[in-house]
């Protein structure tokens, strides 16, 4: 048997080596936030140096630190506003265009997925119908098209759409729908799994006092499974504003661009200026990992429910 | 009266048989716009070629051109290359990771929360933030890499470096610096779902079966080869799998860390699909290299769905 103390030094190492690899997972995002707070002078240095905090006599000076918050000028370009009610108004294309796309097309996709996800779901784990299991299968089977090799078509689709003048249509309804149609298998499998791990009885206790279906399953069963569904609705959610290539091709008008689209233009124009692109991305990647962070149990409770089944 | 409660007693029996149909039609008419309907539309398109006039039957002329056109076979390399090193170095970690979080440890939800964060990041932010390190001249590992004393002769540059004369061939082999990044930032930010799904099955091996062959003497490496892997097996399978499948289909790191360069040394199959749609406006020869993609991926789906079924028949 391994002596008390010998366990101890082991129980510290492990503890260093998972540091040292939460270290390096951070370095990369570190180095972003970093580089996005650096004036001009010092991106454009050789050699870079990691901080902007070097004076003429050392080479590490934390009162000479040339802090600086112009990459974030350049990409929100605040303009002051008399009559606002903020002094100042932010005019840049993120914050007037690409965020609160992204924020749209996530949003609505999310409670769409949510919608129908939790009603298929729970017919698949509540009723044994003819062609169910057929179903399932088909569903299953649909997770295995790449939304990269449907975007031809698509792309084609949203050209036609874009031809025949439907009113009140425009790009931004598509992607959702394609979106939704991505996103919706793996969901209904997830909500199926939720809905499964309810127990019947308590339904059934509800039929019995007179209930309807319809009146049990929204008395009974969806209370039970908010938390479960509510996964599902914040995994879509990050899924579709982290979403690059469908938002690149599918939309063509600037206004309805999402932010992913504006990043890499963003990109494009910025080709030394890193500390616009590093400010660019850190506003764009901050909103969701917030809502990671505060919701973590919801995201992993989805993910490997997910993972069985996909 | 008694007929009139019997009529309405049948309308709510046709209303409840019909329920399960109702609420399941939105799900099934949102997949059959806009995935059923364009999966047979891309084989619709890749037996055809655009044409000023419309759209010409060409049959399956499409696939023959694309499988003529060099850039087609060094791009299977290039993806072959890429989910090799993907796959197993995120699975290596992956493991050896989820290793250390299975034991009862104080911090284990902030490990696992912290090592979470880089699967919140889109891989096109992603892809930036490990171009930034790079950028010639100006960027922090640049820096590094272009100190000819630790690369010789001349140092390395990430995002220039063309690749060396192959070794078998035409091969890709040895793989541009470029490729190898695009592996590591691939990676960085696939290893925390791994390491979830990894540490989900580890946990579900039952604590007593270690204990008991550690009484009978099994040292921690014999633990984990014939105890951890052989019962983990099927997860590491689905494991593999999802990774070639994200792998096979992510585009938008190549978009924003290379954009397929420097020359076409990290131009995987799903960037060429990119390329050769919307960059050379071939639609029916990139559906058809659509469909070769949609095929494995099918393959594969179907070998995960062989795993778990026997996993289940086990269990």
């Amino acid at each position: 048997m391994p002596s008390l103390t010998s366990k101890r030094a082991q129980g510290w190492l492990v503890h260093a080596a998972l540091a040292t690899i939460c270290l390096f997972a951070l370095i990369p995002v570190a180095t972003t936030v970093l580089i996005s707070f650096k004036g001009e002078r010092d991106i454009l240095r050789k050699p870079p140096n990691l901080f902007p905090c070097d004076s003429a006599t050392q080479p590490f000076d934390p009162s000479a630190c040339r802090w600086s918050v112009e990459g974030y000028q350049r990409v929100l370009a605040p303009r002051p506003a008399p009559e606002g009610l903020l002094p100042i108004r932010l005019t840049g294309n993120l914050v007037s265009i690409y965020l609160p796309n992204s924020l749209l097309y996530a949003g609505a996709t999310a409670l769409l997925v949510m919608l129908l996800a939790s009603m298929s779901g729970y017919a698949f784990s509540r009723y044994r119908f003819r062609g169910r299991q057929t179903l399932l299968v088909a569903i299953l089977a649909i997770t295995g098209i790449p939304l990269l090799t449907n975007l031809l078509a698509l792309y084609q689709m949203g050209v036609t759409l874009r031809k025949a003048d439907i009113p009140l249509y425009d790009d931004r309804f598509f992607l959702v729908v394609v979106y939704t149609g991505f996103f919706l298998p793996l969901s209904v499998w997830i909500a199926k799994g939720f809905f499964d791990a309810i127990p019947r009885d308590l339904e059934e206790a509800a039929l019995i006092d007179g209930c309807s279906p319809l009146g049990a399953l929204l008395r009974v069963s969806m209370p039970l499974a908010l938390p479960g569904l509510m996964a599902v609705f914040l995994l879509t959610f990050v899924n579709v504003w982290n979403e690059f290539i469908a938002g690149y091709l599918l939309i063509a008008k600037n206004e309805f661009k999402p932010a992913m689209f504006g990043l890499y233009e963003f990109l494009g124009q910025n080709i030394i200026n890193l500390q616009v692109v590093a400010a660019a991305c850190i506003l764009i990647a901050l909103p969701v990992v917030v809502l990671f962070l505060f919701a973590r149990r919801s995201f992993f409770a989805a993910m490997v429910e997910g993972a069985i089944k996909g | 009266m008694t007929q009139d409660s019997a009529r309405r007693r049948r309308a709510n029996k046709t209303i409840r048989s019909m329920l399960p149909f109702w609420l399941i039609f939105p799900t099934v008419a949102v997949l059959l716009a806009v995935q059923v309907y364009p999966a047979l539309y891309t084989i619709w398109l890749s037996l055809h070629d655009r044409q000023p006039a419309g759209w010409e039957w060409v049959g399956p002329r499409n696939f023959d051109r694309l499988f003529k056109m060099g850039l087609f076979g060094e791009s299977v390399g290039h993806t072959a290359l890429f989910l090799v090193g993907y796959t197993s170095l995120t699975l290596l970690l992956g493991f050896f990771i989820a290793l250390l979080l299975n034991r009862k440890l104080k911090l284990s939800g902030l490990y696992i929360t912290l090592l979470f964060i880089p699967w919140v990041i889109a891989d096109i932010i992603v892809g930036i933030v490990f171009r930034l390190l790079v950028v010639p001249d100006y960027g922090l590992l640049a820096g590094i890499l272009q100190n000819p004393a630790l690369f010789p002769p001349e140092g390395l540059s990430v995002l220039t470096a063309s690749r060396a004369a192959a070794w078998v061939g035409d091969f890709p082999f040895p793989p541009a610096p470029a490729m190898i990044y695009l592996i590591l930032a691939s990676t960085w930010r696939a290893l925390p779902f791994i390491i979830l799904l990894l540490l989900a099955a580890m946990q579900t091996v039952s604590a007593e079966v270690i204990e008991s062959s550690r009484i009978d003497g099994a040292n921690s490496s014999q633990v984990v080869r014939h105890i951890l892997v052989p019962l983990m097996l099927p997860t590491l399978v689905v494991a593999l799998f999802s990774l070639t499948l994200s792998g096979m289909n992510g585009v938008g790191m190549v978009f924003s860390l290379t954009g397929g360069g420097p020359g076409s040394s990290t131009e995987v199959l799903s960037y060429m699909l990119y390329a050769l749609g919307w960059r050379q406006l071939e639609f029916g020869r990139a559906a058809a290299l659509a469909l070769l993609i949609a095929a494995i991926n099918w393959l594969l789906i179907l070998g995960t769905l062989r795993v778990t079924r026997l996993e289940e028949r086990n269990a």
